[in-house]
């Protein structure tokens, strides 16, 4: 090391120790500063010699101890009783300087506090990240034969919604883990080029993360989209928190309701925009969905190649989809007014179809949405929707059954305009479910396919748990969403599934808006 | 940077590892209504064909019978399991008996008693034994021994001697003469517990990964190429696991000792092998074989190649020595219901009778194996170690057909700061200690 370096390094474990009054251990230091474990302990060495008075320090001795069994002996002494403790060592031993604090604790396990919170630090970096704890780079003993295996996590792009997290309390712990691996990703890269800049970046990085945190936290209904986004974006690179980020994110993908291909362009905009993106993507998505089903109806054809996608998207991520029915507030209205949009520009059956397939390909999301779309929207264009993802017969439709009975539980309340077909006729029909809630349910009686749908959603009905069916209450005819219902409860299903049915739905709270 | 050329200088020595645990691992645990009377026939029969061999050889002239076939006076030799009657050994049915006694219902350390005797028993009867020659202090519910004796007129079986099956064979030590290499055991981390001083373990930590000490010190510990870690390696209070259901704050107060173990685990499988073994106080199953701990519980360390998570008991083999090792549990149960002047001598009693855990089922929770037995030891290990113990002990005892064995007695490392240290060059082993009290 240079000269200069190491008295300036000297200079700051003397602020570091006065000042701060922290306990430097010659392996905070080096993991601090980038220097090897020997370096460390030479520098402490010289900054002991250096420094006279006002400083305690902890010597490390080692050696062979008398007595008739050999042991070797390793303790930490202060230096008041250093000589004493060196008599009890056979023979020579070495002496190091372990530390250099302000003052001696009365709990030696104080002298070890820094340095693990350090290590909490480096350890909870993200997965790739390579850093001094995980390849142990500053011992003084080389071993090449260690292997991190670095790829574990599943790719979760392909599966937004691989891990099924129950609750809304778990998502909310997922959406800090992915903003913080989005925050922690850029910086540590710059951590280990200069030892100077280590500190720096080090609290950069930590500072930004967690600020990256606070902001998410601060704003939920946008963060979340951000974070589905992100937390995509993680999954993709194989971040150890990107699974959970990605089962995050496909969480918040639903509620966006955006098809998991959407969102990938729309983590890379990323931008404030987020929230308008994901709700356009939603729509594109449900269009797409619309789309597959529905050839005449679409105007776009884009958006039905987009709904295709979004249909694979959703074959994969069937499992969380329970727990989608979280999704921001904000969403549903902008969906809705989006929907809104939609069905203006489609017949009505189709429209709802679009809306609902949005709200179905993402069935958790599609489920929140559609709640709270139905209230600005027709119900008819959730049916149409519904019917178009049924009609579609994709693994979407595998879940119509459990979509459906999400979706007409959505439409109920809402269901009142009925704009498409005038032999649709809207039923409410409490019943007992399986599981022993009592589910109110608005069911369109009509035309055939969609009295199919009924049925399955019906069935599907029963898989959903209440709070789909909350969340659903404003969804309007039944049947004619039971497809739509049919694709997205299928998925949605699976994650009210895991949802507390005696917890009410949050989006409950907005279904009447 | 010029701290290159210091990492290069040291490189750690490797050596070649594979792991014999097939045997303790249960693929598929079901409990489909079995009884622990099938593992006790298989444990007879395995043994029984085996004794029948060494009898033989020991009592060529007496004749071998079962027990429905004693004739009084006549000399012969039987092979059965042995039960020891336990006066005071606690039964399930005195918690439903109408008058308590004001002794509590089960004393912790030893339940022997003075009228305790043993009975031999095989599939076609039982027998009371009798004679001052067999001493039930020292003999446990569950071994297999051929006993040559006769039945006296009161019915009991007085005994002449005793046979048990001995060391089993063992394969050869290879004597080459190799460098220095140690392997380190250590157990009893208590992670999370109050009463363990995380300082120490970060010091053995630095030790064994080649942070602390000087350049000698630091060859040294070049040479370590395995760490064993042997049971209770996370102390969750107890009183938080007791089946109720947690408030959040608790959770946390649960999953912080297994974080915490992660990131120490993390340091220690960066530099070098090393096997974790389940014990009885870590989240693992109750009964032997202990199954491997999740690898979830570590999701930091369990990325590297160098991490194995094992059962207990742990076989594996290091450069052809074979290591054989438990917990804790065999040798503690041990001392519950008999005797010895120390745990080494436990430990050489379960080789002699070829068997970890002999008290399992009967006192030792056991899964319900129907056509195994997988305590019994095949092959006689080179070192055998028992974890979570008072003290650090250690010594090597002979067979009869040229094994030698290194007990060793592994102390828990939260109370006394010990790890052991194996040369595998000639198996001699000595202590490592950590010290850091500041005396003030």
């Amino acid at each position: 090391m240079a000269q200069t370096q190491t008295l300036a390094l000297v200079e700051e474990i003397e602020s570091l120790v006065s000042d701060k009054l922290q306990v430097v251990s010659y392996k905070w230091l080096s993991r601090n500063y980038m220097i090897s474990s020997n370096e460390a302990k030479r520098l402490l060495q010289e900054f002991v010699e250096k420094h006279d008075g006002g400083l305690e320090v902890v010597y490390a001795l080692s050696g062979w101890l008398k007595g008739s069994h050999p042991s070797y002996h390793i303790r930490l002494v202060t230096g008041p009783k250093l000589a004493e403790a060196q008599q009890e060592f056979d023979g020579n031993c070495s002496i190091q300087v372990y530390s250099v604090q302000a003052s001696i604790p009365k709990d030696p396990a104080v002298l070890w506090n820094a340095e693990f919170i350090q290590a909490e630090e480096l350890f909870k970096q993200p997965w790739s990240v390579d850093n001094c704890l995980r390849d142990n780079r500053f011992c003084g003993i080389s071993s090449s034969f260690v292997q991190r295996n670095v790829d574990g996590m599943p790719v979760v792009a392909a599966t937004p919604l691989t891990k099924a997290s129950v609750g809304i309390g778990q998502t909310k712990m997922n959406v800090l883990q992915p903003q913080k691996n989005i925050a922690h990703d850029t910086i540590p890269r710059a951590d280990l080029k200069s030892e100077d800049v280590v500190k720096d970046v080090k609290s950069e990085s930590n500072g930004t993360g967690s600020t990256g945190v606070h902001d998410q936290v601060n704003k939920p209904s946008e963060d979340k989209e951000k974070v589905v986004p992100a937390g995509k974006k993680k999954a993709q690179s194989d971040k150890s928190g990107s699974s959970t980020g990605g089962s995050l994110a496909s969480f918040w993908g639903r509620a966006s309701a955006k098809p998991k291909p959407s969102s990938l362009p729309v983590e890379s905009s990323n931008a404030v925009s987020n929230h308008s993106v994901a709700t356009e993507d939603a729509q594109a998505s449900a269009r797409e969905a619309d789309g597959s089903g529905d050839d005449d109806n679409q105007d776009v054809t884009v958006r039905r190649s987009s709904n295709r996608k979004r249909r694979v998207v959703f074959d994969f991520s069937d499992e969380d989809e329970d727990v989608v029915s979280l999704s921001s507030p904000e969403l549903p209205k902008k969906q809705s007014s989006q929907d809104s949009k939609q069905k203006d520009n489609k017949s009505s059956e189709k429209a709802t179809l679009n809306s609902d397939t949005k709200r179905e390909n993402k069935p958790m999301a599609k489920e929140e949405k559609s709640s709270d779309e139905k209230a600005n929207q027709p119900f008819q264009e959730e049916l149409s929707v519904i019917n178009k993802c049924t009609n579609n017969g994709k693994s979407s439709s595998e879940k119509p059954q459990s979509c459906a009975p999400d979706i007409s539980v959505n439409k109920d309340s809402t269901k009142n305009a009925a704009p498409g077909s005038p032999k649709r006729r809207k039923v409410m029909k409490t019943r007992i479910d399986e599981r022993g809630r009592e589910v109110t349910e608005v069911v369109w009686e009509g035309e055939e396919t969609e009295a199919k749908k009924a049925d399955k959603v019906a069935t599907k009905k029963s898989e959903n748990n209440v709070s789909t069916n909350s969340v659903n209450s404003s969804s309007g005819p039944a049947t004619k969403k039971t497809p739509a219902v049919v694709n997205t409860t299928g998925k949605g299903s699976k994650k009210t599934v895991n949802k507390d049915p005696k917890q009410g739905n949050i989006l409950s709270f907005f279904k009447r808006v | 940077m010029g701290m290159d050329s210091e990492k290069n200088s040291l490189c750690r020595l490797q050596c070649s590892y594979a792991s014999l645990d097939e045997v303790f691992e249960i693929g598929k645990e079901t409990y489909r209504g079995q009884q622990y009377s099938q593992i006790y026939f298989a444990r007879l029969h395995l043994m029984r064909t085996l004794l029948y061999s060494l009898v033989s050889q020991w009592k060529p002239q007496t004749p071998v019978c079962t027990v429905l076939g004693l004739e009084q006076g006549k000399e012969c030799v039987i092979v059965g399991t042995l039960y020891k009657h336990m006066k005071l050994k606690p039964c399930i049915l005195d918690e439903y008996s109408k008058e308590r006694s004001a002794v509590p219902l089960v004393r912790p350390h030893n339940f022997m008693h003075d009228d305790d005797y043993l009975v031999l028993e095989d599939e076609s009867g039982r027998v009371k034994l009798g004679g001052d020659l067999i001493s039930p202090s020292v003999f446990v519910t569950g071994i297999v021994v051929a006993l040559h004796g006769k039945e006296t007129g009161a019915g009991d079986f007085s005994v002449l001697e005793v046979l048990e099956a001995g060391l089993p064979p063992q394969i050869e030590f290879p004597l080459k003469s190799r460098e220095d290499k140690y392997i380190v055991l250590v157990s009893g981390l208590n992670v999370g517990s109050s009463d363990s001083n995380p300082l120490q373990l970060q010091l053995f930590i630095d030790h064994i990964t080649g942070h602390l000490g000087d350049e000698k010190e630091q060859s040294i510990a070049s040479q370590i190429v395995h760490v064993v870690i042997a049971g209770n390696s996370i102390g969750i209070p107890r009183g938080l696991v007791n089946g109720q259901n947690l408030a959040s704050k608790d959770l946390s107060r649960i999953a912080e000792p297994i974080k915490e173990l992660d990131i120490l685990l993390n340091q220690i499988a960066a530099g070098l092998p090393l096997d974790i073994m389940p014990g009885p106080n870590d989240p693992a199953n109750f009964s032997l074989p202990q199954q491997p701990l999740h690898r979830c519980l570590f999701p930091g360390s369990a990325a590297y190649n160098t991490f194995r998570s094992c059962t207990n008991p742990h076989s594996f083999e290091i450069d052809n020595i074979r290591f054989l090792g438990t917990s804790g549990q065999n040798v503690d149960d041990l001392e519950k219901y008999s005797d010895a002047k120390d745990k080494l001598e436990f430990m050489e009693r379960t080789l002699r009778w070829r068997h970890i855990a002999p008290t399992a089922p009967n006192t030792l929770g056991c899964y319900p194996y129907t056509d195994s037995d997988p305590f019994f030891i095949e092959s006689c290990p080179h070192v055998y170690f028992v974890g979570n113990q008072n003290k650090y002990e250690s010594r090597v005892i002979k067979g009869s057909e040229g094994q030698f064995v290194r007990l060793i007695s592994v102390p828990k490392f939260s109370e006394s700061g010990v790890a052991v240290v194996v040369n595998l060059r000639d198996l001699e082993c000595h202590a490592l200690s950590f010290g850091t009290q500041f005396s003030s």
